[in-house]
């Protein structure tokens, strides 16, 4: 069975602490809820949340959507936002998990990568050393998703050409955003069967698709 | 005892009993009045370490947290809480609420949840209990507790009809069955779940010609790239233009030269004849592979469309009978294979290579030109000249998905058997298709086979059968 690998990469830094970590584990879990009844999720959505701040973590490897539990993301009080060093984690388990098609194996469908933060990152080397390497990691589709004032448009526009910009972080927004998402993730079902890059379907009015 | 905790007390409040004084100590840690104070202070001391214990137990046991596996509709679910391996071998009574109408049920002896979920979502249940040294009469604690019930995929398919004033509409199913001479055909192609569901076309497509008079049959096999918008139609133009190909390539010197060098190729295998037959065949197949690339181009061009709109792929066999053995000529471009079965000698020859990417999707298409200069373009076509065989069987990837999984199987004689067993009826829903000469309504027969049931495998389906 050929799998649809999705990635999250969460920001959890300081600044999400309180209200907008609360919106963000609210708008995952509808979001999760919604690809269950999409029946050719439920059958080759395998997804991974990867959180950064201070620190990388895989708050869940890759796992099928069938047995998948949303865990509760936290954040700390404070803190500085390491995208380089999360991009370098993604790097190593995108070349872990994603199967490559062999004469015994059935390759995956191409992954997607989906990064959500609300500042900019701190260690710019290594976001920018990670940058090319993200690329030929051949994603069908990477959406960035800068969210605030202070989060950084054009920094995420040289990791992809798609970046949705979220005025605020609050709940209504992030539900809208992430329902976006999980059309995102069925398109890229039924896209199954092309190597092109998959098609977004339109994002709603509260988003702002940065040009 | 009572004397031990009197003089810590009193040491603790900087108060020495000196020497004269002890007679008075003794007296007064003696007093039944005395004792009976500290004895109560002792007591009350206990109670309040055991209230502290109590509390922190119940902390820890919120705090646990206690994961129920997903379940999903109609699907037998069992999941037992593991009282030594959570800690809760001090926990007296045990129930769970909420599992009224989910079809699962709660067993207190075995502390299991098990049972055949009938509804789906994401549950609130709550675990109730009671720690063994509290009362009877304590009302029992409450645990919250998430579990997650997937609906049935089964449930959710949607069957949307396609649009039928579509100017490139197909049918939804098609099926037929032929006499090719000693052999028959049937072949049947659906529309699958994945396109149903949101009321997509059927994107394969196929077409069986025989030229009675000649002997030769055509057979051939399509499927439309599920990214590009006219695929439906592309895969359709790639079976009527090649066959209007042959109908128009079959002159009498054609057919008089291609009987020779088959001829010449069988009584002498010998380099030159198989050089002069290959060429041959190269030249009249590529021939056919360029025409139908080109015709699909201008049609795509006069619609004002993208040649890529009308991705699709193309396997295609090009067959007679000789006195000999038959010749059987093939060409593929995609994902589609093509196998020879040999049932009496259990050997299995596959006629084509299958274009797959690195990553699940990255096929080739007739509609590419690059295929036409690349290296391998020669290697797409195949020959070969066989006494008999059992079955020759065309398929496009929504067949060979989920009954071959990989490459490797192709080359399997098992994985074959299997298949040809499975279509003998050994399968979930006993769906046979009765492949002998005399039957009818083999062609619906295999239409319904089409239906088969197979996790992440919803394309459409598209199977050829000469028997």
């Amino acid at each position: 069975m050929r799998r649809l690998p999705v990635y999250f990469l969460l920001d959890t830094s300081g600044s999400m602490y309180g209200e907008p970590i609360q919106a963000l584990n609210n708008a995952l879990s509808g979001m999760v809820n919604t690809l269950r009844l999409d029946p050719h999720a439920l059958d080759s959505v395998w997804l991974s949340i990867i959180t950064f701040d201070r620190e990388v973590k895989e708050v869940t490897p890759l796992t099928e959507l069938v047995t998948f539990q949303l865990p509760e993301i936290t954040c700390p009080q404070s803190g500085p936002t390491h995208t380089g060093k999360c991009l370098e984690f993604l790097y190593e388990k995108v070349n872990q998990d994603v199967r490559k098609g062999s004469q015994e194996q059935k390759g995956d469908w191409r992954p997607l990568l989906f990064i959500f933060t609300d500042g900019k990152p701190s260690d710019l080397k290594l976001y920018h050393e990670m940058i090319p390497k993200v690329k030929q990691l051949n994603f069908a589709t990477i959406v960035g998703c800068a969210a605030g004032k202070s989060a950084d448009n054009a920094l995420l526009k040289e990791l992809t050409d798609t970046v949705v910009h979220l005025d605020t972080a609050d709940s209504a927004t992030l539900k809208q955003f992430f329902k976006w998402v999980s059309d995102t993730i069925e398109q890229g079902n039924k896209s199954m069967g092309t190597s092109e890059v998959i098609v977004l379907p339109p994002p709603p009015q509260e988003l702002n698709l940065v040009i | 005892m009572e004397e031990t905790y009197i003089r810590q007390l009193l040491a603790a409040n900087n108060i020495c009993v000196t020497e004269g004084l002890q007679q008075l100590f003794a007296y007064f840690v003696t007093d039944p009045a005395n004792k009976n104070l500290v004895n109560q202070i002792l007591e009350n001391q206990k109670r309040l370490m055991d209230q502290w214990a109590l509390k922190i137990r119940l902390a820890d046991q919120d705090m646990q947290e206690i994961v129920f596996p997903n379940a999903t509709v109609g699907k037998p679910y069992e999941y037992r809480l593991d009282m030594a391996a959570l800690q809760w071998e001090d926990i007296a009574l045990l129930t769970i609420d909420g599992l009224e109408t989910t079809g699962l049920t709660y067993d207190p002896a075995t502390k299991g949840v098990s049972g055949i979920p009938v509804i789906s979502g994401d549950m609130r249940l709550v675990l109730k209990y009671r720690l063994k040294k509290e009362a009877e009469d304590v009302p029992p604690h409450e645990k919250k507790i998430r579990l997650v019930v997937n609906p049935d995929p089964r449930s959710l398919w949607k069957n949307v009809p396609s649009d039928t004033t579509d100017p490139f509409w197909k049918a939804d199913v098609a099926c037929m069955q032929e006499s090719l001479g000693a052999k028959q055909v049937v072949a049947a192609s659906k529309r699958g779940r994945s396109h149903a569901n949101n009321g997509g076309f059927r994107e394969d497509d196929y077409l069986v010609k025989h030229w009675a008079e000649t002997g030769w049959s055509l057979l051939a096999v399509s499927d439309g790239a599920g990214s590009a918008q006219y695929s439906r139609e592309g895969s359709r133009l790639a079976c009527t233009f090649i066959a209007s190909y042959f109908d128009e390539c079959m002159t009498a010197e054609w057919l008089a030269t291609v009987d020779r060098l088959i001829k010449t190729y069988n009584n002498n295998l010998q380099d030159k004849a198989t050089k002069a037959l290959n060429s041959f065949i190269y030249e009249t197949l590529g021939n056919g592979v360029l025409q139908t690339h080109k015709k699909i181009e201008e049609t795509a061009a006069r619609l004002n469309a993208s040649l890529n709109d009308f991705h699709a792929t193309l396997a295609f066999v090009l067959m007679k009978q000789y006195d000999f053995g038959y010749a059987i000529m093939s060409f593929s471009v995609g994902d589609g294979p093509v196998g020879l079965l040999d049932e009496k000698e259990k050997s299995v020859t596959l006629l084509n290579w299958l274009d797959v990417g690195e990553y699940g999707g990255g096929t080739r298409f007739i509609t590419m030109p690059e295929i036409f200069s690349s290296g391998q373009f020669s290697s797409r076509f195949n020959f070969i000249l066989m006494p008999g065989f059992s079955h020759l069987i065309l398929m496009t990837d929504g067949i060979y998905d989920p009954k071959f999984e990989v490459e490797a199987n192709l080359t399997r004689w098992s994985a074959w058997q299997r298949l040809i067993a499975d279509l003998a009826g050994e399968n979930e829903g006993r769906q046979k298709v009765t492949l002998e000469r005399t039957a009818v309504g083999t062609e619906q027969e295999l239409a319904a086979w089409l239906d088969f049931w197979s996790v992440g495998n919803h394309d459409d389906r598209t199977l050829m059968i000469v028997y």
